[in-house]
């Protein structure tokens, strides 16, 4: 539970900075070091449904592999070294292991950390804490939730404005073609009808007082307490000691010239 | 931002949204591209990842709606759950102030088809030296990184700049927009 009571603005920036803090380095092994850790925090420290985890676990772990195989067929390094390897059936320099297999990781680094934001945070918090942190003015960020609420809606609306077309005689698309000429059919009436809403709700906002003004009051305050730091402590602290273990064994290597 | 209407800041938001799930749903689109072209197939269809803001800024037309609307559509992705993680978030902000940048250099004055299709040719230069950087497009050989650099221009332009264009124009004759920048002007069109 520690990692939904960490305030919202203080993990999503630690992530934000260790995101960028991996995107320098060009070692494989710092990054899977680094994965594991995130994900043994992650199931640790966090409570939610681990099927849902899995599930979007898998599909980042297929969109990193993609990185890692065009990486590896279009790399450009030059092999000094001239050895090859040979993987499923195409011959490629060692190097360019190397560097993709480091991409890939990379991505996969990438998402398990932001797997950890997602499943450990109440989005509605992290807004109030946007607010009452970062001092996002209260005019966007509640213009935000509202527009941030029409998401379930679309849904309904979609299937309401498929129905109306069918009942008018527009039949079911059978090839792909005519799928894609259904959504071109579909975008304009969603897109109105969502409109619409938005202007009703800020309308509606307006009339029960909602002026956007900064000196407001909370139902919800969010402050930044002493234990709130332990989590960035944590995750920067591991990651000086992952960078180090791979220094240590001759792995690590940073940003230098590959750019 | 005190110029700003509430109305158009929850049109805005909402825009973002809408766009932010369109914005997911063709990342396995460009996925299926890259299966046949390599990298390059992502920047074939790049325009589409900036249209939002160009939308915004075409409909809304006040400073900031390009950069605001972008970074909001990249918030609600990041919220959703991608591969590509919290540095997408930053990502939409770098697209945004690309586009944005094109609308500064007209002062928020000129919002026809040439402003439009160079706010996608800057948000796509802009995307593209940040993805330089974040994507290791180094490790690719010259030759296709200009050749990816100049797909993704022209899609920025045509995707983003006619496409955004053509929507709110669509948009706009429906009648919704009727008090905002871009229905006003409709209005003045059809009493001249």
């Amino acid at each position: 539970m520690f990692l939904h009571n960490v305030n919202p603005t203080v993990k999503a920036l630690t992530i934000i900075g260790i995101v960028f803090l991996l995107a320098f380095l060009f070692d494989p092994v710092t990054p899977l070091l680094y994965i594991s850790w995130t994900i043994v925090v992650t199931f640790l420290f966090g409570t939610f449904k681990k099927k849902y985890y899995i599930y979007y676990f898998l599909s980042f772990l297929l969109f990193a592999f993609g990185m890692f195989w065009t990486t590896l067929v279009f790399s450009d390094t030059s092999a000094p070294s001239g050895k090859t390897l040979s993987l499923l059936g195409i011959t490629v320099p060692a190097e360019n292991l190397w560097v993709a297999t480091s991409l890939g990781l990379r991505v996969l680094a990438f998402a398990t950390l932001s797997l950890l934001f997602l499943f450990t945070t109440n989005m509605v918090h992290f807004i109030l804490s946007l607010i009452q942190q970062l001092k996002l003015p209260p005019k966007i960020a509640y213009g935000v939730l509202a527009g941030y609420r029409f998401l379930p809606m679309l849904k309904t609306e979609f299937q309401q404005v498929l129905a109306a077309h069918r009942i008018r005689g527009v039949n079911k698309p059978k090839t792909w073609k005519e799928k894609i000429v259904q959504y071109q059919r579909m975008a304009i009436p969603l897109l109105a009808g969502a409109i619409r809403k938005a202007e009703r709700t800020a309308v509606a906002m307006e009339s029960k007082g909602f002026t956007g003004a900064k000196d407001r009051t909370f139902y919800r305050p969010m402050k930044v307490q002493r234990k709130d730091w332990l989590f960035p402590l944590m995750m920067f602290g591991m990651l000086g000691i992952t960078i180090a273990l791979s220094v240590y064994f001759g792995y690590f290597s940073f940003y230098d010239g590959q750019l | 931002m005190n110029s700003w209407k509430l109305k158009e800041i929850v049109v805005m938001s909402v825009l973002s949204v809408v766009f932010a799930i369109v914005y997911l749903a063709f990342l396995p689109v460009g996925k299926i591209l890259v299966g046949f072209f390599g990298p390059i197939g992502y920047d074939l269809i790049f325009g589409i990842w900036f249209i939002v803001s160009i939308i915004a800024a075409y409909i809304i037309r006040k400073p900031g709606a390009a950069f605001l609307s972008e970074t909001i559509a990249a918030a609600v992705e990041v919220l959703l759950g991608n591969a590509v993680g919290p540095m997408l978030l930053v990502s939409g902000m770098i697209q945004g102030l690309g586009a944005e940048s094109a609308f500064a250099m007209t002062r928020y004055k000129r919002y026809d088809l040439f402003t439009l299709m160079l706010a996608g040719v800057m948000a796509a230069i802009f995307s593209f030296v940040w993805g330089y950087f974040l994507s290791g497009f180094a490790a690719l050989s010259t030759g296709y990184v200009l050749a990816m650099f100049i797909f993704r221009l022209i899609s920025g332009a045509l995707i983003s700049g006619v496409l955004g264009k053509a929507l709110s124009d669509a948009l706009a004759k429906t009648g919704v927009l009727s008090s905002f920048a871009l229905g006003k002007e409709y209005r003045r069109k059809r009493a001249a």
